[in-house]
């Protein structure tokens, strides 16, 4: 039992995190708070959904097409739509504001154009949920897979913003964007490359989320406050701290769950949040 | 090598340069010497890519600067060391080096590079894993320095090394700046201490509310009374 929740809420707690990562880079790469965040991984899970049932393609092939795609899309909506934004604000720091009303206007417009395609019934697919046992307890093989995912492409982006040239690049524009031009960095351009692989990650999250969970048109919303949430627990622009804010999301959330009462999960999500602002605005793994 | 052609720079109504010109030839040390809000930060400013002049021109090396923006000027050959040194203060001593590599010229030789700038600044290679916002002022200054020639500059720009640095430091950093000097990199600097910027560069010139008043050779300046008065302070230096 107690098992059966560990490992139940780690894979819940893989896709969190996988999201929370995302909305990070997001917010601290390209300084764009992205309240549509959850309506790209919706996008992308009822795409995978109808490549499933329409075309029969397999989720796990249609996920090798979902990053590129999501990362094309995170960089075409930068350049049509954030851009003129980050032009018009300067310096003058107006971009967070600006960006918040701009990407609310978004999450309405994707959630309108998701309910007349798809509808507002829930949706959710039967793919390789046969059970595999796992320490003796019998978990569903999509459930692995989804947490397989993000753990490889999590753990990857953790390990090559801490080991390689592109990642200190990127952490050198998060943490003071102002000295950056001296050292030849292309701020704008690693703002949209930023904003773009931040699409890509709530795109490989959706993905996941539809290859084990159920999901509505008008469920971005939480989504989106999830990885807001677990964004503050680990401390704005903590990835490491993102990863396990994540995971600890899942694990409370499954015990919740199973325990208590499922329909208490968003309550116990925000009790935590609260929580946390009240007594560590700077994140459980913050600084100071 | 540098050549500034009638350069102006305005913030709103106030005139910070006015009609500016200067020239820097491959190999030379040049120095700004100007009073507080003379306008030395917007000339280096504005050859950097910080500021965008009014109007005038600049040209490195034949091309014209201002069409580039500032991140490609580094990648052109222009090193900036700013006021208030710009560092990465969240990154350790390492990384700010590293990140100096940055331009696509200058990676291939960073290894021998970062070598060079540990031999000159010593202090910095014991500190390599140190938060570089945790260290002194002097030591984020040597940071600063060295992140800036990681970048394998043709031109460095120095605005106000000493600035904030208690004496013995600013010896230090005179010292380093000296040896830089020898290696035969072209250098701008913008100085308060001129009695110290003078003994090093070649020629200086005067910035005076965001006019060019004077320049000729650094030895000749030296003695010049007017500067003398103005930036020296006191009696021309007894000279053999
Ligand atoms: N961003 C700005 N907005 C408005 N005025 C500015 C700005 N930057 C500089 N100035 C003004 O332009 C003038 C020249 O400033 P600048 O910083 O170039 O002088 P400076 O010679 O570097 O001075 P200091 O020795 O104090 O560093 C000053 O009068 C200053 O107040
Ligand atoms: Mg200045």
């Amino acid at each position: 039992m107690a098992l059966t929740t560990l490992i139940l809420g780690l894979v819940l707690g893989g896709t969190y995190a996988l999201l929370a990562l995302g909305l990070t880079l997001q917010y601290g790469i390209a300084r764009i708070m992205n309240l549509a965040y959850g309506e790209f991984t919706l996008v992308a899970a009822f795409c995978l959904v109808a490549l499933f049932q329409g075309a029969g393609i397999p989720p796990l092939w249609a996920m090798i097409a979902v990053a590129p795609a999501g990362y094309a899309v995170g960089w075409a909506l930068y350049a049509v739509m954030m851009r003129p934004l980050v032009t018009r604000a300067g310096n003058s720091g107006r971009l967070e504001v600006d960006s918040i009303l701009a990407t609310f206007g978004l999450l309405f417009l994707i959630q309108g154009v998701l309910l007349v395609v798809f509808g507002a019934n829930f949706t959710s697919i039967s793919y390789l949920d046969q059970g595999v046992r796992v320490l003796g307890v019998s978990v569903a093989a999509n459930k692995l897979i989804a947490f397989g995912i993000c753990a490889v492409v999590g753990g990857g982006l953790v390990l090559a913003l801490h080991f390689t040239r592109w990642g200190l690049t990127l952490r050198a524009v998060a943490q003071t964007p102002g000295s950056a031009p001296l050292v030849g960095i292309d701020v704008n351009r690693m703002a949209r490359q930023g904003f773009a692989l931040g699409t890509a990650l709530a795109a490989v999250g959706g993905a996941s989320v539809a290859m084990h969970q159920t999901f509505s048109a008008t469920g971005g919303v939480v989504f989106t406050m999830k990885a807001l949430v677990i964004v503050i627990m680990g401390g704005v622009g903590n990835i490491g701290g993102a990863l396990v804010a994540g995971l600890a999301l899942g694990l409370v959330e499954t015990f919740v769950a199973t325990a208590i009462d499922p329909g208490l999960t968003l309550a116990a999500t925000f009790a935590i949040f609260l929580g946390v602002l009240l007594w560590r605005p700077q994140g459980l793994f913050g600084r100071g | 090598m540098l050549e500034v052609d009638l350069l102006s720079v305005s913030y709103g109504k106030h005139v910070a340069l006015d009609n500016v010109s200067l020239t820097v030839s491959p190999g030379e040390m040049v120095a700004i010497l100007g009073a507080n809000g003379a306008g030395k930060s917007s000339l280096l400013g504005a050859i950097g890519g910080r500021v965008t002049p009014a109007h005038g021109g600049i040209t490195f090396e034949g091309a014209d600067l201002l069409r580039l923006p500032d991140h490609a000027r580094v990648e052109a050959g222009i090193a900036l060391v700013p006021e208030g040194r710009g560092i990465f203060p969240g990154l350790t001593v390492a990384e700010n080096l590293t990140l100096g590599a940055n331009p696509r010229h200058a990676r291939a030789g960073a290894d021998a590079q970062r070598a060079e700038i540990l031999a000159l600044f010593p202090r910095l290679g014991e500190r390599l894993g140190q938060v570089a916002g945790t260290m002194s002022g002097g030591e984020q200054q040597m940071v600063a320095i060295g992140r800036a020639l990681m970048s394998a500059p043709k031109l460095l720009l120095l605005d106000e090394p000493s600035l904030g640095l208690a004496p013995i430091v600013v010896q230090e950093v005179f010292a380093a700046l000296g040896r830089i000097r020898e290696t035969g990199l072209t250098i701008l600097i913008v100085e308060q201490n001129a009695r110290a910027t003078l003994a090093l560069a070649d020629r200086a010139y005067l910035l005076e509310a965001g006019r060019i008043t004077g320049s000729g050779p650094a030895q000749e300046l030296r003695t010049d009374p007017a500067v003398v008065r103005a930036f020296l302070g006191g009696a021309i230096p007894a000279e053999q």
